[in-house]
């Protein structure tokens, strides 16, 4: 009952009219982040970031609007999927797919529904998992080395760069430029500065702020100046918001199934909503769809991925919350933030910190609450916001980037930079080079060093040191696996009926 | 046949940066190591990583992507242009204005109405300067042009 005794300690945290507004706002701008084509949590999270260093919010406050942005991002890109056929972050690709289908055959209203109720029990029900798994993970993970950190971190990149991207060569270059970009500045352990050129502004290294919002911000411009699309008539005749109970009841499996699978799929390093929504998809399909009804507007089509991507939204939480690596964009960026506020997250910090911990678990089910609210009564509202014309919205993100760019270091300086790498991104993203994998390697690159160099200290500089731990071998090994993981996707979808349509679809986790 | 000049060229590109930056570790100047492997392994092994890969993209590139058309990359110009604009005109004529004219620019780029863009901009870069410099506290340029006016 120890874990009940925190809960209730986490909900007079979470329960504050504070944290609830911060809850609120997270949900509110997940929702309509995830909802838009092109921007994403990332976007919204990174945007948000010096404006919570700027106001000295405590660390539970930020993590509990960060962590809002994500799951309810997961919420809003199912709208974009169902109304326009148009999947608002890739984790929506399946239910866009059957989504869609029903707003075509008149049925929006209850496919928008089924996607908000299978999403809040997906994210329910992993939030329970995420607070009984996280502290017993933290608690096996106190025993990690430097050496085993190098070598979970030298995992984290082998599993993304092979999930995220179609050639893995790509994604290990990509990590790799992370990694070097990481390496500008002063070098904490003995003060040599490193690729400076001279500049000052540089000794303090890239800020990743200004690194993320050029690589998915204005390279989403620039990709959106290449092809001006007509906006859509945006269908907003929804009709009744609701399921029939013979719905939920037909549903129900499908979202216990979708969400185990979305969980820990989430859990996985590189794996991500867009995964795990295919494998829940695939799953039911194998399983329930035995009239053929699959792809062409079956509600449980809508059930499976929306249960699958909101649990693995959370079950991405738990690497980042107990050994302090994450496995994915959005939580890298998460770490960035934290690693901002003097947190270093690892095995110590649920212990350490419980009030930060617990305080998010428990918002995590007021926030879960909040969402099924704003997407079923009142999407409505959210729906009006795809209505705004692109060539207005696009200059409006670019805005709201500039005042955080800006906001870093109040240096027009940094609107240059962030010029600069806007462009890289783009001629990175055109030549299929993952952007998540740069962003791990910049955000995790100071961390891989550090615990290269501690491991090589304390071995005094046997590099046999690094394979010495059973541990350390175990996820030597199983970073060599990952790389050969596209390959057993790829015999896994073969095998499935809705190949011919993910040919199409490239199965590429960016969410 | 399709092209794969694309790759070719990013590899060869990559190599060169790799022994460039590779090349600059031995510029260090390490006074005394502090720890057995010092400032200069971690970067020698991330060129080494990145001369071994980039050689693998010169042998095996994918193809090509389909490059936008010109009309496209004077769109990118121009967009780019407005940013570097703006990053030396914001401290001067102070965030409102400086944002009206970026988002402007950009809307008439992407072909909206010339006084709709006008319109929204201006209303959406006044409420984003009251939200964040006079409702949050973040500090946005007022402008130096403004200075005798207020403040």
């Amino acid at each position: 009952m120890e874990i009940l005794n925190f809960l209730f300690q986490g909900f007079a945290v979470a329960l504050t009219p504070f944290n609830i507004m911060m809850a609120l706002a997270g949900t509110f701008i997940g929702t309509a982040v995830g909802m838009l084509p092109g921007i994403g949590p990332v976007n919204g999270i990174v945007v948000l970031i010096p404006l919570t260093y700027a106001l000295g919010l405590p660390p539970e406050s930020s993590l509990i609007m960060f962590a809002g942005i994500y799951y309810g991002s997961q919420y809003g890109n199912s709208i974009s999927a169902i109304l326009l056929n148009v999947p608002g972050t890739s984790s929506a690709v399946m239910t866009a797919l059957e989504g869609n289908a029903m707003t075509k055959k008149g049925r929006a209203g209850p496919a928008l529904a089924m996607s908000a109720i299978a999403s809040f029990f997906g994210g329910t029900v992993s939030v329970v998992a995420l607070m009984l798994f996280a502290p017993a993970l933290a608690k096996w993970a106190i025993r990690f080395g430097p050496a085993e950190y190098f070598a979970l971190m030298i995992f984290a990149f082998s599993t993304l760069s092979s999930l995220s991207g179609k050639n893995l060569v790509k994604g290990l270059i990509a990590t790799l430029i992370g990694l070097m970009l990481a390496t500008v500045g002063l070098d904490p352990v003995s003060a040599v500065d490193r690729y400076t050129f001279g500049q000052l502004k540089l000794l303090d290294g890239l800020d990743f702020v200004v690194v993320v919002i050029g690589f998915f911000a204005i390279n989403e411009i620039l990709r959106y100046a290449e092809n001006i699309h007509q906006d859509q008539e945006v269908f907003t005749k929804l009709g009744r918001v609701m399921i029939t109970t013979k719905e939920f009841a037909m549903s129900f499996w499908t979202m216990v199934r979708g969400a185990a699978i979305g969980f820990f799929v989430g859990v996985l390093p590189g794996a991500g909503g867009t995964i795990s929504s295919f494998v829940a998809y695939t799953t039911e399909q194998r399983l329930v769809d035995r009239h053929g009804t699959f792809g062409t507007g079956d509600i449980r089509g809508v059930a499976a991925p929306e249960a699958a991507n909101n649990a693995s939204a959370n079950g991405a939480m738990i690497p980042l919350l107990t050994l302090g690596v994450p496995g994915s964009e959005t939580t890298a960026v998460m770490l960035g933030a934290l690693l901002g506020m003097n947190i270093t997250p690892g095995p110590l910090f649920i212990a350490n910190n419980p009030t930060v911990f617990w305080g998010l678990i428990a918002s995590m089910y007021v926030g879960n609450i909040l969402l099924l609210i704003l997407n079923l009564p009142l999407v409505g509202i959210f729906v009006r916001i795809l209505k705004v014309p692109g060539w207005f919205l696009m200059p409006a993100v670019v805005a709201v980037s500039f005042v955080a760019v800006y906001s870093v270091n109040n240096s027009p300086f940094d609107i240059l930079l962030m010029a600069g790498f806007g462009l890289m991104g783009y001629l990175l993203y055109k030549m299929e080079f993952p952007l998540a994998s740069v962003i791990l390697g910049l955000v995790l690159g100071p961390l891989v060093e550090n615990n290269l160099r501690r491991a090589m200290s304390l071995s005094d500089g046997d590099w046999t040191y690094l394979f010495s731990s059973p541990i350390s071998i175990g996820l030597w090994i199983a970073a060599i696996a990952s790389l050969f993981l596209p390959l057993v996707i790829k015999r896994f979808s073969a095998a499935s009926t809705v190949a011919d349509e993910m040919e199409e679809v490239e199965l590429v986790e960016v969410d | 046949m399709t092209s794969h000049l694309t790759d070719r060229v990013t590899g060869v590109f990559l190599l060169l940066f790799a022994i460039w930056y590779g090349y600059r570790t031995t510029l260090f100047k390490v006074s005394f190591m502090v720890d057995p492997v010092g400032p200069k392994a971690f970067p020698l092994i991330l060129a080494i990583l990145m001369g071994v890969l980039s050689l693998y993209l010169i042998i095996k590139p994918d193809p090509s992507p389909v490059w936008p058309g010109s009309a496209t990359w004077i769109r990118i110009g121009l967009i780019t242009l407005t940013f570097i604009a703006y990053a030396y005109l914001m401290v001067p004529i102070g965030f409102v204005l400086a944002t009206t004219f970026e988002v402007t620019a950009l809307a008439l780029i992407f072909r909206g109405p010339l006084l709709k863009s006008l319109v929204g901009a201006f209303i959406l870069s006044a409420a984003l300067y009251g939200l964040f410099d006079m409702l949050l506290g973040l500090s946005l340029p007022t402008g130096l042009i403004f200075r005798g006016w207020w403040g």
